[in-house]
């Protein structure tokens, strides 16, 4: 029997689930908040340069086409739209809860201009916006007296007679499962993108709410639209932030010329990131790259102005190259940022399972189309946090406690018990995470063909069939690091097939997903989203329609 | 690289003494003590526990003592730390360890900072708009917000060391950043509760918070600017206790009387004049302090040269409008 241990259990303590549970709190439910890690070190923590949101008194129209036009015309603009008329709030609204905005001459919010933005939209602190973010919604839950089950690992959704009903987790600090009965559940697990190797995830950015829906036959929408970021700093996922080029940083190639205002007259380095990472590409594969990379130049600005607006950049630069960001062109490359697509959810969070919400990263309302606007998904985990915190306490009134047996819990623990028995001479899960790495970068990665991806999906069942043979090393129990990783690679392998076969299915280049034998949009036939379903035999691609409202369909240009 | 990594295993569940255990390993330049710790997990020894999250030095989960001294572990470099192709990773000092280096920081960090009621309480604004504030008036709240709640301020805390109840460089930077924010109507009722006893008056002004913070915070510098405040604001420790009251104004009477501590009197005004039981508590002390000749006879408590001006400084600062 389950354990009914909330009306509402938020999985996730990132920027969407802390403001999901706080919400849920508000509307009276009792909450849990559940994470594999404590949440002040959720991935939220690495967001630096700014939430969008337009200025008082400024136009949320602009904030939406923007998005819009960054977005190729890929998103459904009553999620955008959404997105656009509240964020203002849900800024103002952390204002009060006690963030640090950085402020104007005058006292109100400023705001700087990121990638793919016509005027100012990012409200930010310093460049640790999402550091601010987090901790001031840590303070809110605490504030809330929400349960907090703090390093628990989700395996598994407890679905019964066709409604979600809680969770299956293991809980890190004895190594047991439990089954944790809950009357409605919101994933906020956040993003997938180390199916790539390198990528910008933290450690635990592996997907695992995407797949964990995708196995209870919730459809993933845009999974092909994968953003790749043009700052790298190589290994383990070291990013120099954009508010780097949103403070005036300019880049180069090894001539000396700001390639991007080739690609972008009128934005140059602040063009949306897709545009830079192709452009960046077609400099290194020209030769143009100085020992494979390109160089960020942030002198210009002042030792000032680097101390104090990008403090922690120009740490996390001098961790990665040893440069200093005040004094030295830094290297860098593009590399795997996040992903667009996830969960099928409505402008509520909903997921087409009764009782399973989902928001923030691991989320697709169709907001973000084939491009994120920089700063748009901190303003997303806060909006759709919300929206999905009310939907879920609501929800959670009108159903009955759940019932039902152990039946799935021993089930659980005899899949992890099994993966523990092959362990020992079985092959090694982190050769297999490197090959899956490698393979979706050559294959799957920013430029793409047919006979690539073939290989990718290929590829990837391939991966799936050695795991299944695979396991963990170590013995279970108490705090073994090496179970967790092997289990969220049976997440990763997921997702990455459903990006793969998504990008194989979209015959036509938008956004991010850029096919070399398809290099044009072509709205007559692909002005659609590609929906992922499990199958028996793997993942199957459907698609659904846009929702076009006020922003017709143009050429994208900047 | 070849690297020896001795590791020091522990694990509470067996309660057996912590035992350093060996590994030999060869590592690429660059790095870090986090990748050499991971590839102990994956090829040599999948029980070794630790913890990591965010893979670039933000998040503060990785915190390890590393050749004797407190890191992040994926933002520190082999190369740059090993001594005679060596390391040595430990836990952090004065912490529970649970399993090898997982400890328990419920216990070390988070009540502490529960402890300092960390959340805003507003002193209203309108809600649809921002507060208008000046950049001046948010940046060193900013700076202490920076914190990444490694622990590593307390890991080098020379109070901690003696007595795990001080409330501790982390959390009380965590409450300045409470204390000192515009938008916070509770400034006095927080100080108050930072005066009581194992708060920020038992601070020693080691300056060790200053030395070990990742984020140059100087935490130790909070703790004074909170005092700077409470003094200024006329806030008396001792709130919720009486004993620590008669204690701080016996010894602010002392001083301002004589010019220096009269400790006999403290000890018994801290008790009080009408608490005989507590009085007679400190009979055995009394004795055992005449027989070791650390209680002078008679007992006489001059006032020393000064005095004056130092009743004046006291003064001068008790009259500062709060
Ligand atoms: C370097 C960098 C810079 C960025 N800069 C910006 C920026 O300037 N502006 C912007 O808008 N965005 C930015 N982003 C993106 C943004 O940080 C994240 O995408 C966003 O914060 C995700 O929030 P989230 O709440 O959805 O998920 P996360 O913060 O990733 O939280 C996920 C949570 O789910 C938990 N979890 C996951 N799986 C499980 C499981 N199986 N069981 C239990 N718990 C689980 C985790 O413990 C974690 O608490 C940046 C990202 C990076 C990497
Ligand atoms: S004040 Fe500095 S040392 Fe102390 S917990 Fe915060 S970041 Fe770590």
């Amino acid at each position: 029997m389950p354990e009914l241990i909330a009306d509402v259990l938020v999985v996730g303590g990132g920027a969407a689930g802390m403001r999901a549970a706080i919400e849920a709190r508000k509307q009276g439910a009792e909450v849990v908040l559940l994470s594999k890690v404590h949440p002040l070190r959720s991935h939220t923590i690495t967001a630096h340069a700014g939430i969008n949101g337009a200025p008082a008194g400024g136009a949320w129209q602009a904030h939406a086409l923007d998005t819009v036009r960054a977005g190729d015309w890929l998103n459904d603009q009553d999620a955008v739209e959404v997105l656009c008329q509240e964020a203002p709030r849900a800024i103002i609204e952390l204002d009060h809860m006690g963030a640090l905005f950085n402020r104007d001459g005058q006292g109100h919010l400023d705001r700087r201009r990121l990638g793919g933005q016509s005027a100012p939209l990012a409200c930010y602190v310093n460049d640790m916006t999402g550091h601010y973010i987090l901790h001031v919604l840590y303070e809110q839950i605490l504030k809330s007296a929400a349960k907090c089950c703090d390093e628990w690992f989700v395996t598994a959704l407890l679905v019964d007679s066709g409604a979600c009903r809680g969770v299956i987790a293991l809980e890190l600090l004895t190594g047991k499962l439990h089954a944790l009965g809950a009357r409605a559940v919101v994933l906020a697990t956040g993003g997938g993108v180390r199916a790539y190797e390198p990528s910008t995830g933290s450690l635990g950015t592996t997907g695992d709410g995407v797949a964990l829906a995708y196995r209870a036959d919730v459809p993933l929408m845009d999974m092909e639209q994968v953003q790749f970021h043009p700052l790298g700093l190589g290994r383990n996922g070291g990013l120099a932030s954009e508010a780097t080029l949103g403070e005036g940083a300019h880049l180069f190639n090894k001539e000396g010329q700001r390639f991007a205002q080739a690609v972008a007259p009128g934005m140059a380095e602040l063009a949306p990131r897709d545009l830079l990472v192709r452009a960046a590409l077609a400099e290194l594969e020209a030769g143009r790259g100085v020992d494979g990379a390109l160089l960020l130049d942030a002198r210009h600005l002042g030792k000032d102005r680097v101390m104090t607006r990008l403090p922690q950049t120009r740490e996390v630069v001098k961790a990665f190259t040893g440069k200093d960001l005040a004094a030295d062109p830094v290297p860098v490359r593009p590399i795997a940022h996040r992903l667009m697509g996830g969960i099928h959810t409505d402008l509520n969070g909903a997921t087409p399972l009764p009782g399973l919400y989902a928001a923030g990263s691991c989320a697709s309302t169709g907001a973000h189309g084939a491009t994120r606007l920089g700063g748009n998904t901190l303003a997303e985990a806060v909006v759709f946090g919300r929206r999905a915190g009310t939907a879920a306490a609501a929800y959670a009134k009108t159903v009955a406690a759940p019932r039902g047996s152990d039946a799935l819990l021993k089930d659980e623990e005899r899949r992890i018990a099994l993966a523990l028995s092959k362990g020992k001479g079985g092959e090694s899960d982190v050769r297999l995470r490197e090959e899956l790495g490698r393979l979706m970068m050559e294959k799957a990665g920013i430029s793409r063909d047919a006979a690539g991806l073939q290989e990718a999906v290929r590829g990837v069942a391939a991966l799936q069939g050695r795991y299944a043979q695979a396991g963990p090393r170590g013995p279970g129990g108490a705090f073994d690091g090496g179970l967790v990783a092997f289990l969220e690679l049976g997440y990763t392998l997921e997702v990455a097939w459903a990006i793969a076969a998504a990008a194989l299915a979209r015959a036509e280049s938008r956004g991010a997903h850029w096919r070399r034998d398809h290099p044009e949009r072509n709205d007559a036939e692909w002005l659609r989203h590609t929906l992922v379903v499990r199958g028996a035999e793997g993942p199957r691609v459907e698609f659904r329609p846009v929702t076009v409202r006020q922003w017709r369909p143009e050429r994208r240009a900047y | 690289m070849q690297v020896t990594f001795k590791v020091t295993r522990y694990d509470r569940a067996t309660g057996e003494k912590p035992r350093v255990q060996s590994y030999a390993l060869d590592l690429p330049e660059g790095a870090t003590i986090l990748d050499g710790m991971m590839r102990i997990r994956e090829e040599q020894d999948p029980t070794l526990a630790f913890r990591a999250a965010c893979l670039r030095g933000v998040c503060g989960e990785c915190t390890m003592r590393v050749n004797k001294s407190g890191k992040l572990a994926c933002v520190t470099r082999v190369a740059s730390i090993a001594k005679n192709n060596e390391v040595t990773v430990e836990p952090i000092r004065y912490i529970p360890v649970i399993k090898d280096l997982v400890f328990d920081m419920e216990a070390f960090l988070w009540r502490k900072i529960k402890a300092v009621e960390p959340w805003l309480k507003p002193n209203g604004g309108a809600s649809d708009r921002e507060h208008v504030l000046r950049e001046e008036e948010l940046a060193e709240v900013r700076k202490a917000m920076s914190c990444y709640m490694c622990g590593l301020c307390d890991e080098g805390c020379t109070v901690i060391a003696v007595d795990g109840g001080f409330l501790g460089p982390a959390a009380l930077t965590k409450a300045y950043r409470f204390v000192f924010d515009p938008r916070d109507h509770a400034r006095v009722e927080r100080l108050r509760h930072l005066s009581e006893p194992k708060g920020m008056w038992d601070c020693t002004h080691c300056f060790e918070a200053n030395g070990h913070c990742p984020r140059g915070i100087n935490p130790t510098d909070r703790i004074f600017d909170l005092r700077d405040e409470s003094i200024r604001r006329g806030v008396k420790s001792g709130a919720a206790n009486q004993q620590v009251a008669r204690h701080y104004d016996s010894f602010v009477a002392s001083v301002k009387k004589s010019g220096w501590l009269d400790e006999g009197r403290l000890a018994i005004e801290s008790e009080g004049w009408t608490n005989v039981a507590g009085l007679l508590e400190l009979l055995p002390t009394a004795v055992k302090a005449l027989q070791r000749g650390k209680l002078p006879m008679p007992y006489l408590h001059r006032s020393r040269p000064g005095a004056e001006q130092i009743r004046r400084i006291i003064e001068r600062a008790e009259g500062k409008p709060s």
